[in-house]
């Protein structure tokens, strides 16, 4: 999983090509990043669960909604990290959904930090 | 107008919401499939964005059960979904969805397509709208507008049968004007048509709203009454023919003098219980309205030459 394991070096959002889709609005951005993360959270608890009783169903299905979130706010890693807890849950493969979890968290929190240390309408 | 989106992502339901309230769209939320298919049941929701993949009832499924449905006019449907290979579109496409398009939605295209749906929908409107013209036209006479034949004698026997569910009789009426054929001769065709159509006015002015006219042949006018009993409808006839004998009709060169017979049944009385038997002890009312000077209202079994009644009753 090395995609997982070592961190990109792009940026955890693209913020130049999600502005364009949402024409520029950037306090409609901050609103969609509240409830991306209110959701991540609500998310959490389900996959912290669904690792516990192995359900690959649910770990699939949640993968794939967080990849579909992700993308639509063009939150690059996370998408990938999300496309990969998606396959792991199909392909039944315990080892590596417990890692892309894992990895979520890790990037759900450096992206808070990226947000905090940068203003969004000073991004290029 | 109105559209739905069915998406259990919030922040892309919120996005599309954003677009498609710029574009001056009235947007319903629905997150899951079910709700979407509750939100459906409001007619007035004739467009739908589905996303494919929702937690219990699908987009798909909910397609289905949207093309499975009779009554409603038509809903556009425009199919989310990141499955973008062949097979999925076609299997999309297949369970009756209008319209595919694959994540991430581009919102330029998503508009052009939209735009698409709402032609669609505008022309399911103008040919309902045409077709229940032709309808109306198919089923009223050409120059009274009232009911033709056909559409009266069926308003008849839905009547006949909802009096019988509800236990109320059903009235009818014969009518003629006395002596058509003199005023068409003596002042032709036109003023003939004329005097029909004063005729109808006249009468519509007093009937109930819930009492149908049609034309059922030649200057022979029908009227059916629902919840009207044998002892009121002899009122009504006679309310009818003062109403139509009180003033002259004006013409373009003079002023003639009209009346109109009418022959009435209903169906508490015995063995009338029919349309074809109302219509036609009605008929024989008539003739017997004639036979005794016109001008005048008979109801039938109660005239005074039981001759003629013996043969019908």
């Amino acid at each position: 999983m090395s995609d997982l394991s070592h961190p990109d070096p792009i940026q955890p959002i693209d913020v130049g090509e999600i502005l364009d889709r949402i024409g520029g609005d950037t306090s409609f951005l901050k609103e969609l990043l509240n409830i991306y993360f209110q959701e991540y959270e609500k998310k959490k608890g389900l996959l912290d669960r669904a690792i516990a009783d192995q359900d690959f169903t649910q770990l699939s299905e949640l993968g794939h909604s967080l990849k579909g979130s992700s993308a639509n706010l063009s939150l690059t890693r996370l998408r990938k990290i999300a496309h990969v807890l998606e396959t792991a849950g199909k392909e039944k493969k315990l080892q590596s959904a417990r890692e892309a979890v894992q990895a979520l968290d890790v990037e759900v929190e450096s992206l808070r930090a990226f947000l905090a240390k940068n203003q969004l309408d000073q991004l290029p | 107008m109105k559209i739905l989106i069915a998406e259990d992502d919030l922040v892309s339901a919120k996005i599309l919401q954003k677009n498609l309230v710029n574009w001056d769209y009235e947007v319903v939320l629905a997150s899951t499939g079910a709700a979407a298919w509750q939100a459906l049941q409001d007619g007035d929701l004739r467009l739908a964005i589905l996303d494919w993949m929702m937690p219990g009832m699908d987009g798909v499924e909910v397609c289905r059960q949207i093309r499975r449905r009779k009554k409603y006019k038509y809903t556009y449907i425009i199919l989310l979904s990141a499955k973008d290979r062949k097979p999925d579109i076609i299997m999309g496409l297949s369970s009756g969805a209008d319209d595919y398009m694959t994540k991430p939605v581009n919102f330029l295209e998503l508009r052009a397509r939209l735009k698409t749906g709402k032609r669609i929908i505008e022309l399911e409107d103008k040919l309902l709208f045409t077709q229940n013209q032709l309808k109306d036209i198919a089923s009223r006479d050409g120059l009274t507008k009232i009911w033709n034949r056909t559409e009266i004698v069926r308003f008849l026997n839905e009547e006949l049968e909802r009096g019988r569910r509800e236990k109320t009789p059903t009235g009818v009426m014969m009518l003629d004007i006395d002596h058509f054929k003199r005023i068409n001769d003596a002042y032709g065709h036109s003023v003939g048509d004329l005097a029909l159509l004063k005729v109808v006015s006249r009468l519509k002015g007093k009937v109930r709203k819930s009492d149908k006219l049609g034309r059922y042949g030649g200057d022979e006018i029908i009227i059916i009454l629902p919840n009207c009993p044998q002892a009121e409808v002899k009122k009504v006839g006679e309310r009818l023919r003062q109403a139509v004998g009180r003033r002259r009709i004006k013409t373009e060169l003079n002023t003639i003098p009209i009346t109109i017979s009418v022959g009435c049944s209903t169906s508490d009385m015995p063995g009338n219980s029919t349309s074809e038997k109302l219509i036609k002890t009605a008929d024989r009312a008539l003739l017997k309205a004639k036979e005794l000077g016109r001008n005048s209202v008979v109801v039938a079994g109660q005239g005074r030459k039981p001759a003629l009644e013996n043969t019908h009753v």
